[in-house]
């Protein structure tokens, strides 16, 4: 008797979806697994994870994991590991920095809405161009030169940090800091976010719809960027020439060769889409929540680059899971994060003088999710049978 | 002593050392035909390994000398990753790459684990390191490994099965391999090797460790140093050394030429790209040619035309 | 009788897509008996070997050697019980040296020997049979027929007590394969068995002592030599299709006045992968309206030659004209839109994608020139192509992994047969397709060559292809053309002969 492994005769239905829930609990569980190994009572911190799935909080890292999530979805559709979001959103946040803090910085408390607007679409259009070329130079590197694009993407992710941190530190300093090494705030007349007041009423409930209600309005702009992006890449992947060129390249490049196509050429442009959307995702959060950037640069972002991939992978490459995808993996991240304030788990960590661990949990949870998917995968298309 | 031999003993071999183990490793273990996005994680943990395991002679006093014991604490942890990685991607048809990716967050988050509550327990390592002079005897030690494993690679049977399961897995199932035997050695020896260099990095060179290592990314320049040099273990002694005296000479440039320390940050990534394209756009591609099935998912009950 | 060295009882194997490639296959092999397993292409007969040899698991049925029932986990397994087979691909490692191939079969080597001994194994061995091999040579140096001779050395440096030869010799011209049949007979007297596929009965009846008969997975008949014929085989292997399946020329009906020089190829000379020269200065043109015909073993130079017209190889020396327009180098884009169609040699690799569908795949080729892909006549030409075609199951919409081999490589012809408006260029069009379909195939390119002035090249392994369809041909050999041939007035032998000199 022994276990083979074979081909199904039809891909399991509702395998995706299978394989992405049990991603996600195996990461959870890896999570409560270490908390439980320091000492941590289990089901809090499960029950923290599960409340954080309603919680308005989820909202901002929602938006942005979806923009994201379709930056990689294009990349990925055309198999092409675009692990480089990270150093393209960079890249875009030094143009718009230029621009807002440098060429037009005003300490002005209001601007007529015209100047407002201009500068904020030119600082999007700049950080688009900026996240396209910095995505462009690695489908470049990849397609003509033949390098592996991950190794290329991650090390292009180095780069972009040191530059920015060499701009921070030097040019980009700001001149209201107080010594610290960062950028000044954003002038008022360039900020994207719609300040919204609310009371709160004491009712859970009503409370919690109201603080949805709340975060929406607030990041309103973003959401309307969400939705033509969600559009765009729909239009792309499943309408146009291009799209199909992509999805073809993911699936056999050597077919695409044979039908005439220029490989090296979708690669490069496959990148350029992918970096754009990064670009424009890092100018809307700069714009709207970041307001500066600080050194040093890698932690301006919230992993938000690398988070994306895990977006991706568990929307299956869906044009219409990714929002649910981005939603998943928000509740998780923010739900491992306010775990880690939890009294108990707090109490837990100074006694075994685990202080700043959380990040190993994190990257544990993180890290069991993408494996448990990168390896799960395999129940859609195959099975294990047993032979005697 | 002459200084040039300071500079050396303190700068560049250990810098050398860790390169060298690293990218051999690695090298070895994409022989087999496995890509391996994996590295940068194994060789974080790999330092934290090596940190915890440099510290058990000192608590449970045991007779070995700590470094030593860190050595070897790193290699057998790197080479359980080895053997997982490896192995599941021979049985299951998947993507190497997603899965090395994959396995390297996971592994960062291994390497903090280990090494986070020793270092907040002991603070400083220099006791358990190993001492300036070892340098030299780990250089030679990588070396023979390095001289050895060439050999055994290229006139060898298991040489020849390793080059050949990563050529063309099929064919060598087909001639009498054992792929999934084969590929378990090369990937846990690759691996064991890259904890091996994770190990000196923080017990040789930089004596000190710190969670944030693992944002560092000096796995991804052995990747690029294994790449230019075509996977090649004695073209990879030039290279290696060529880093290893590049990432040093950072705080060298900073106070002659007075850069900031960012600028001299970069200057071993922009080579490391550098490497790269020039081994990709040059001849040296197809002299030093990648193994066939590098990443290719294995699947034997494929039915073709 | 004597009992049999190897039996299989009620083997039974099915493929994704629901082809049952195995439907309870009960076989037996006699010592010092040359046994034949003939069938079309798709019964299933290299799925049956390949299971003998642990590289496919069966769902069902047993393995009895020496009668004792067996189970062959993997082929270092089959070799370890004394099965060795030799595939159609030789089963090589191309950048390893030919010991150190050889060196991975035998067991007696030590992992961590070096090669001196195995060089001196192949020595004897090869000295005795004739073979001149330099030993340390890369195996991409070699030609295909130094490469079956060198499995076949392996085989007997292993001592098997089996062997299996799926369609090893099946492309070789008849002087090459007779002198394989010296070794094999000389093995087969001491006791041993001997297993050859194909799907010639010609090839069958040459040699086999015993006929094992397979169609659409079924064992259909067991013949032995007296009682076998080329009907009786035909009609089994068959069955209702036979009456459709010919050989006989496409001539008669279609003869039509040939028309202006299509494609124009002059002195060209290509590299292959490693490379080596693998096309030597190759010079010849075909007509709108006329079918060109390359003969010769696999490995000669026919796919670089083919790749290098259709600008997916680099030509180093020599032009490429395409109606009268030079097209040398100046890559696939121009030469598909000058109205070329390609089959390519290995159509599942490189020639659909196989995670998107028929109208998709159908759409990269037709849709081309547009930014916004017009998807409902690309739906439209798709069901067209499916119902023509007879491709299964008839669905647009269906994922093309999700096809079984043959009806993959119908959507390919279709679909390049139906973009050819100039040119067609193919390699093996037919390989894969049962001889119903390939006949269907055969008569389709010759309507449509004819019909639309299409000028056709295509290479074959197969020589009864080549001189079913080509109105003239020419034969490569080592990356050289000769020819052009008549295919009537030729002999065949010496066509034969020229594949192998």
């Amino acid at each position: 008797m022994r276990i083979v492994l074979v081909r199904r005769k039809k891909p399991l239905k509702y395998g995706g979806l299978v394989v992405a829930l049990l991603s996600l609990l195996s990461g959870i569980f890896v999570f409560t697994i270490f908390a439980w190994l320091i000492g941590v009572n289990p089901y809090p911190v499960v029950e923290t994870i599960v409340t954080t799935f309603i919680f308005p909080g989820v909202v901002k890292d929602f938006i942005i994991l979806t923009l994201l999530g379709y930056a990689l979805l294009i990349a990925f559709k055309g198999a092409l590991w675009n692990i480089g979001a990270e150093g393209q959103m960079h890249m875009a946040f030094l143009v718009s920095i230029y621009i807002t803090l440098i060429v037009f910085f005003t300490t002005e408390k209001s601007l007529p809405l015209y100047i407002s607007i201009g500068v904020i679409l030119l600082s999007i259009v700049a950080a688009v161009a900026a996240g396209a070329l910095w995505g462009g130079l690695a489908g470049v590197i990849k397609a003509y030169a033949g390098v592996d694009e991950v190794p290329v993407t991650l090390i292009l992710n180095y780069i972009a940090y040191f530059i920015g941190d060499i701009l921070v530190y030097g040019p980009f300093r700001g001149k209201y800091v107080y010594g610290y090494a960062r950028t000044d705030l954003i002038p008022d007349p360039y900020k994207l976010s719609i300040p919204v007041q609310r009371q709160l009423s004491g009712n859970a409930l009503i409370d919690t719809v109201t603080g949805y209600m709340a975060e929406f309005a607030t990041y309103a702009v973003w959401l309307v960027a969400l939705i033509l992006v969600l559009i765009f890449t729909y239009w792309l992947l499943n309408k146009s020439n291009i799209g199909l060129r992509i999805k073809i390249l993911g699936s056999n490049p050597d077919y695409l060769v044979s039908l005439g196509y220029d490989v090296r050429k979708t690669m490069v442009l496959t990148f350029m889409l992918s970096g754009a959307i990064a670009g424009l995702t890092a100018a809307l959060y700069y714009h709207g929540s970041l307001y500066r950037i600080e050194y040093p640069l890698e932690y301006n972002t919230a992993s938000y680059g690398y988070l994306a991939i895990l977006v991706a992978w568990l929307s299956m490459l869906d044009v219409y899971l990714v929002p649910l995808s981005a939603y998943i993996v928000s509740a998780v991240i923010l739900g491992s994060q306010r775990v880690s304030s939890l009294p108990s788990v707090r109490e837990a960590f100074t006694r075994l003088q685990l202080g700043g661990a959380e990040m190993a949990f994190k990257l544990l949870m993180f890290g069991s999710i993408l494996l448990a998917y990168s390896i799960l995968r395999f129940i859609q298309d195959y099975e294990l049978k047993v032979v005697s | 002593m002459i200084p040039q031999l300071d500079y050396i003993i303190d700068k560049i071999l250990p810098a050398f050392v860790t390169f060298y183990l690293v990218s051999l490793g690695h090298s070895i273990f994409e022989k087999s035909g496995i890509l391996n996005l994996a590295i940068d994680g194994v060789f974080f943990t790999g330092t934290g390994a090596a940190l915890l395991g440099a510290i058990l002679p000192i608590i449970y006093n045991i007779p070995i000398s700590p470094p030593v014991m860190g050595v070897l604490v790193a290699t057998l942890i790197a080479a359980i990753l080895g053997l997982f990685m490896s192995s599941v991607l021979t049985f299951l048809p998947i993507s190497h790459g997603a899965v090395g990716l994959s396995l390297q967050f996971f592994s960062y988050g291994v390497g903090i684990m280990l090494g986070y509550y020793v270092r907040l327990a002991y603070g400083t390592i220099y006791g358990v390191s190993f001492a300036r002079e070892d340098v030299l005897y780990l250089s030679i030690i990588s070396l023979v490994i390095g001289v050895v494993l060439h050999l055994f690679i290229e006139r060898t049977k298991i040489g020849a099965a390793i080059r050949a399961v990563g050529e063309n897995p099929h064919s060598a199932a087909a001639l009498g391999v054992r792929v999934m035997a084969i590929r378990i050695v090369a990937g846990m020896l690759g691996f064991a090797l890259i904890g091996f260099g994770g190990a000196l990095f923080i017990l040789s060179w930089q004596r000190s460790w710190d969670v944030k290592l693992f944002t560092l990314g000096y796995g991804w320049l052995a990747f690029a140093t294994a790449l230019a040099a075509g996977r090649h273990p004695i073209v990879l002694i030039p290279v290696s050394l060529l880093f290893g005296g590049l990432v040093n000479s950072q705080t060298d440039l900073q106070s002659r030429l007075g850069i900031p320390a960012d600028v001299a940050k970069l200057i071993p990534f922009l080579a490391a790209l550098a490497l790269m394209l020039i081994y990709s756009t040059t001849r040296l591609r197809r002299i030093f040619a990648s193994p066939s099935s590098l990443g290719k998912p294995y699947y034997k009950e494929e039915k073709s035309i | 009788m004597s009992s049999p060295l190897l039996s299989v009882a009620n083997i039974t194997k099915t493929f994704p897509g629901g082809v049952v490639a195995l439907d309870e296959v009960s076989m037996d092999f006699h010592p010092g008996e040359f046994t034949v397993i003939l069938g079309e292409n798709g019964a299933g007969k290299s799925t049956l070997v390949k299971i003998m040899y642990g590289i496919y698991t069966p769902d069902k049925g047993s393995i009895i050697l020496k009668g004792r029932e067996v189970e062959i986990k993997s082929s270092l397994d089959a070799i370890k019980k004394g099965i060795v087979m030799v595939s159609q691909i030789p089963q090589l490692v191309d950048r390893l040296t030919v010991v150190e191939n050889i060196s991975l079969s035998l067991t007696r080597i030590g992992m961590f020997e070096t090669m001196t001994r195995v060089r001196r194994f192949f020595k004897e061995v090869s000295e005795k049979i004739g073979i001149k091999v330099n030993p340390d040579a890369k195996v991409w140096s070699l030609t295909y027929t130094q490469k079956q001779l060198i499995e076949i050395t392996r085989a007997i440096l292993l001592d098997a007590m089996v062997l299996i030869l799926d369609e090893a010799l099946t492309y070789l011209p008849m002087e090459e394969r007779r002198k394989f049949y010296v070794y094999l007979n000389e093995f087969k007297e001491k006791g041993r068995s001997v297993i050859l596929i194909t799907h010639k009965i010609p090839e069958a009846l040459e040699i086999a002592d015993k006929i094992y008969v397979l169609r659409r997975g079924k064992l259909v008949g067991a013949l032995d030599k007296a009682s076998a014929n080329i009907d009786k085989i035909r009609d089994l292997m068959f069955g209702e299709a036979a009456k459709t399946i010919t050989y006989e020329r496409f001539t008669k009906p279609y003869e039509t006045p040939i028309g202006d020089i299509v494609l124009n190829i002059r002195n060209l000379v290509v590299e292959g992968d490693y490379g080596e020269i693998a096309v030597n200065n190759v010079s010849l043109s075909v007509r709108a309206g006329e079918i060109i015909g390359i003969a010769g073993v696999v490995g000669n130079g026919q796919r670089e030659l083919l790749e290098a017209i259709v600008g997916l190889r680099r030509v180093r020396e020599g032009r490429v004209i395409i109606d009268n327009h030079d097209v040398t180098n100046k890559g696939v884009k121009l030469t598909r839109e000058s109205g070329v169609g390609f089959i390519p040699d290995q159509p599942l690799r490189y020639a659909v994608s196989a995670d998107n569908n028929i109208v998709e795949n159908v759409a990269a080729l037709f849709s081309r020139k547009n930014f916004v892909v017009n998807w409902k006549s690309m739906r439209e030409l798709s069901e067209k192509l499916i119902n023509e075609y007879g491709i299964y199951p008839p669905r647009p919409e269906m994922h093309v992994k999700l096809l079984s081999g043959g009806n993959i490589m119908k959507t390919v012809v279709s679909r390049e047969l139906e973009y050819a408006s100039k040119a067609l260029v193919a390699y093996n069009p037919t390989r894969g397709l049962d001889e119903a379909t390939s006949t269907f195939v055969r008569r389709k390119m010759k309507e449509k060559a004819v019909n639309s002035k299409l000028a056709v090249l295509f290479a074959s392994e197969d020589l009864d292809e080549v001189l079913q369809l080509s109105d003239s041909l020419y034969v490569m050999n080592r990356g050289v053309l000769y020819g052009p041939f008549d295919p009537v007035s030729t002999p065949r032998s010496k066509i034969e002969e020229l594949m192998v000199v």
